[in-house]
């Protein structure tokens, strides 16, 4: 029962680094009915500039999400500026295609450059506190995994407010409920899509430079987290925030329980057999829009 | 209608690709040179691995990044009756090919109620759910695999009967197999086109709404669509095994054989019979080629082939995503009318 | 005779909302019936029950004697009711030949039968000269036709037509409503035309039927429609009283 517990309060914990990954997704969709199979490319490069601003100038990852996130920002609008906007008002096939040509791009790219070997970020912040732990309740919390769960909540709340509390945040819902209308108000769609892909980039990689200090980083990395997000998007329903996070905490949750009854393997199995079965009964999401 | 002179053309061609596929390996063959044969192999694979895909994918609509797990039956249903029962490889290829249809079937009748993304994530949720199966299930021996038991040094008839071509002539026998394979697939793929099936799975494609108002079972045809694919996955997976001479799930279960045939059906001409084809003849050699350049080089291993797989996907989806053969080629070729 | 489609205290909710409330009314073998009312009355809605794009809550549906009220719109269309639909549906990747052929493709298996019904289908319905056209490059009107054709491909004994006018000019509204009366005489399929233009609907159908806000409001003879004090109030609001 104990364990139980712990798992649970774990898959919470990770539920929290799974919400900002996932919620960049949720902001493209919502906004441009478009899905980025490179979005798990965004969160690679950001463990990656992490990792060598570690090596080269000794900055921490977690303070280094302030610059990633601006440069991966950058690049996200440019990646919408050069690609994604040519292919919008296509086929919805043809869309997901030019984001796996993307994903080829950067994957390889990071391999042209990095080679495949597996690269692990030392003395940081989270890794020297690691085995520091926190007990409520007869709970144990990873020191680390709690501040990096809290550092996400943090940047995921921050676009909360961002979203439905600034000027900016209105146009960018405006735009995503009837574009035309939104046109009509003097707000121009383009300039919502290109910050939304570079704000759903930026998001990503800040939740790498987090992720970097719990897993090895290497150019492959990525993909995974793509298609768990892109899971966790379809169940909390494509295009709501909130359903974000919590459909990201019910898969870390998930995932966790299921490692401490099954072997390793089955963890993400459980979470799409999950997704399967609330995807039978109820089609358009935990609080889809449908 | 079509006057027999507008149809000479593109029968001309047609026989002469034919003639090139059948020629190719000969000269090969004698300059020692089989690699390239293998790489004839790779490409035929592919092409019907992707003609395969287009039937969900192209001609149905429907996003199926999943269809892996069917090459996968396919494989280690044929090598299981091998190793447990001697069952010919050939009949097990037909088990593998019903099997798949089977369970195409039987899993994805209750996702056809999911659209759009969300059909397409739960076919990548059937591929989670079966890689650690694959890598934990004794009796297809989990991650270790299987290895089909070697039966070498026979003759042509002989090899072709059990699937397995050894030796000198190896790479040769599998390339004419694959391409009798191919053939084939291509030949049904081009029935099922012409046929109520190839229309009701473009309607359904077009306008689910729409198809059903005309009394299409959107549903049941999804399925069929869905299972079609499975089965040439099927029958790709048991080739691959057998040249392979080993099944294990990260090899069958391989993304890559979704990717790359979709890769070449969309910059082929998503949709079309010969998408696939000339998607695969133009993507795989690239591949190939540069690994043979790059060889033991600084670049090597680097992943330059897939940073230019990238570049060209990127390229076609942007500024031709119907695919290379929709390209006004009938009028270039002076065929059209 | 019992009658073809009969609609026996139709009720579908959304939630809280009620788009269609008990809603009866029948419509006869060869018979033209108009469907009219304001803009939310349900009209669409009543459409998609008994064609089983929705199904209602409460009430029964019968055609020629079977109940379709929870039956999927492929089966309703294998019973014989068509339809086209208020934003155009059309297959727009195939031709317009294949458009048709998909939808005689419901009463043959084989290709070449169909594709000869098409053909003379294409012909009643103008578009012959358009068959190997993609469906997406035809104009509204012509897309419209199709539809048409596409559904009488299906060889339906009872056509719903969901403002088949509308988006169409002057003149394509006259073609259209030829066109309709032909498939009436000569194809002998009863019809349903839900319809906002005035002029079109009313020298068109033998019976109106009124919805205002979900429920029926009037069924019968289009001259006794247009002078009933409920239907005119539902369309132009209170009626004003002096000058105003």
């Amino acid at each position: 029962m104990a364990l139980l517990l712990q798992a649970i309060a774990n898959g919470l914990l990770m539920g929290f680094l799974y919400a900002l990954v996932a919620v960049g997704l949720t902001i493209i969709w919502g906004l441009m009915e478009m899905i980025n199979f490179a979005h798990g490319e965004f969160l690679m490069l950001g463990m990656f500039g992490a990792w060598g601003l570690s090596v080269t100038l000794g900055l921490d990852p977690l303070v280094s999400i302030v610059p990633i996130g601006l440069v991966i920002y950058g690049l996200g609008v440019l990646v919408y500026r050069l690609l994604m906007r040519r292919v919008q008002r296509g086929d919805p096939f043809t869309q997901i295609f030019a984001t796996v040509g993307l994903l080829f791009l950067l994957q390889n790219s990071a391999v042209a450059a990095f080679t495949s070997d597996y690269q692990y970020l030392t003395n940081t912040l989270l890794t020297r506190l690691s085995g520091a732990k926190l007990q409520i309740f007869g709970i144990n919390l990873g020191i680390p995994l709690l501040i990096g769960a809290l550092l996400a909540l943090l940047l995921f709340f921050a676009l909360y407010l961002l979203i439905d509390r600034t000027e900016f945040g209105l146009a960018l819902q405006a735009t995503a409920e009837d574009r035309e209308a939104a046109m009509l108000v003097g707000i121009r769609p383009q300039k919502m899509f290109a910050v939304a892909w570079g704000l759903g980039a930026a998001l990503v990689a800040g939740a790498g430079c987090i992720l970097a200090n719990f897993f090895a980083i290497y150019p492959q990395v990525g993909f995974p987290f793509t298609v768990l997000a892109y899971a966790i998007v379809a169940l909390g329903g494509f295009g709501s925030i909130l359903g974000t996070l919590l459909a990201a905490l019910v898969v870390g949750v998930v995932q966790s329980v299921t490692t401490v009854y099954l072997p390793p393997a089955f963890k993400d199995a459980f979470v799409f057999a999950s997704y399967i079965l609330i995807g039978l009964f109820r089609p358009q999401g935990l609080f889809g829009r449908f | 209608m079509d006057g027999s002179s507008r149809r000479l053309g593109p029968r001309l061609a047609l026989g002469a690709l034919l003639l090139l596929a059948l020629v190719y390996p000969i000269p090969l063959q004698f300059s020692g040179y089989t690699y390239f044969q293998t790489v004839g192999f790779l490409v035929l694979l592919n092409a019907m691995l992707g003609i395969g895909w287009n039937v969900i994918g192209g001609w149905a609509g429907q996003f199926d990044f999943g269809p892996q797990v069917f090459f996968a039956v396919g494989a280690y249903m044929a090598a299981l009756l091998l190793i447990h029962f001697g069952l010919n490889p050939w009949l097990g290829m037909v088990a593998g090919v019903v099997g798949a249809m089977l369970i195409s079937a039987l899993v994805t009748y209750p996702l056809t109620r999911l659209r759009g993304h969300y059909f397409a994530i739960s076919t990548v949720a059937i591929w989670m759910i079966a890689q650690p199966i694959g890598a934990t299930w004794e009796l297809i021996n989990g991650s270790r695999g299987l290895f089909i038991p070697v039966q070498a040094g026979h003759g042509p008839l002989r090899s072709l009967a059990e699937l397995q071509f050894a030796g000198r002539t190896k790479a040769l026998g599998y390339y004419y197999v694959a391409l009798g394979l191919f053939v084939l697939v291509l030949v049904a793929a081009h029935l099922v086109e012409r046929s109520k099936l190839g229309f009701y799975f473009r309607a359904i494609r077009d306008d689910q709404e729409g198809a059903e108002g005309i009394g299409i079972n959107s549903r049941l045809y999804k399925v069929i669509a869905r299972s079609i694919t499975a089965g040439v996955y099927a029958v790709g997976g048991v080739l691959y095994g057998f040249w392979a001479l080993a099944v294990f799930p990260e090899q069958a279960l391989d993304l890559n054989w979704s990717t790359l045939p979709m890769m070449a059906t969309v910059v082929g001409g998503i949709g079309r019979l010969w998408g696939p084809v000339l998607g695969a003849v133009i993507l795989i050699p690239i591949s190939q080629l540069m690994s043979t350049t790059l060889g033991t080089g600084p670049l090597a291993g680097r992943g330059i082939d897939l940073i230019v797989y990238g570049i060209i996907i990127i390229l076609i989806a942007a500024l031709r995503p119907t695919g290379l053969l929709s390209l006004p080629w009938r009028r270039w070729l002076g065929w059209a009318a | 005779m019992p009658a073809l489609l009969e609609l026996t205290s139709v009720t579908k909710r959304f939630g809280g909302l009620v788009a269609n409330k008990d809603v009866s009314f029948v419509i006869d073998e060869g018979d033209i019936v108009g469907l009219i009312g304001p803009n939310g009355a349900g009209k669409t809605t009543l459409f998609n029950c008994i064609t089983g794009f929705l199904h209602p809550e409460e009430g029964r549906i019968r055609f020629a004697g079977d109940d379709i009220s929870q039956a999927r719109p492929d089966r309703i269309c294998g019973h014989g009711v068509a339809r086209t639909w208020q934003l155009v549906r059309t297959f727009g990747r195939m031709t317009v030949m294949e458009n048709v052929i998909s939808g005689a493709l419901k009463r043959t298996n084989r290709v070449r039968e169909a594709r000869a019904r098409a053909e003379r289908l294409l012909e009643f319905t103008g578009l012959a000269a358009r068959a190997e056209l993609p469906a997406a490059n035809l104009t509204l009107a012509d897309k419209k036709r199709l539809e048409i054709a596409r559904a009488l491909a299906t060889e339906p004994r009872l056509l719903l037509l969901d403002e088949a006018m509308s988006g169409l000019t002057p003149a394509e509204t006259v073609d259209a409503v030829t066109l309709v009366r032909r498939i009436h005489a000569e194809l002998r399929v009863a019809i349903c035309v839900v319809e906002h233009v005035m002029e079109v609907v009313m020298p068109l159908s033998r019976r109106v039927v009124v919805l205002e806000y979900g429920q029926k409001i009037a069924d019968g003879p289009p001259e006794e429609i247009a002078r009933n004090e409920q239907v005119i109030t539902a369309y132009l609001g209170e009626r004003r009283r002096g000058r105003h």
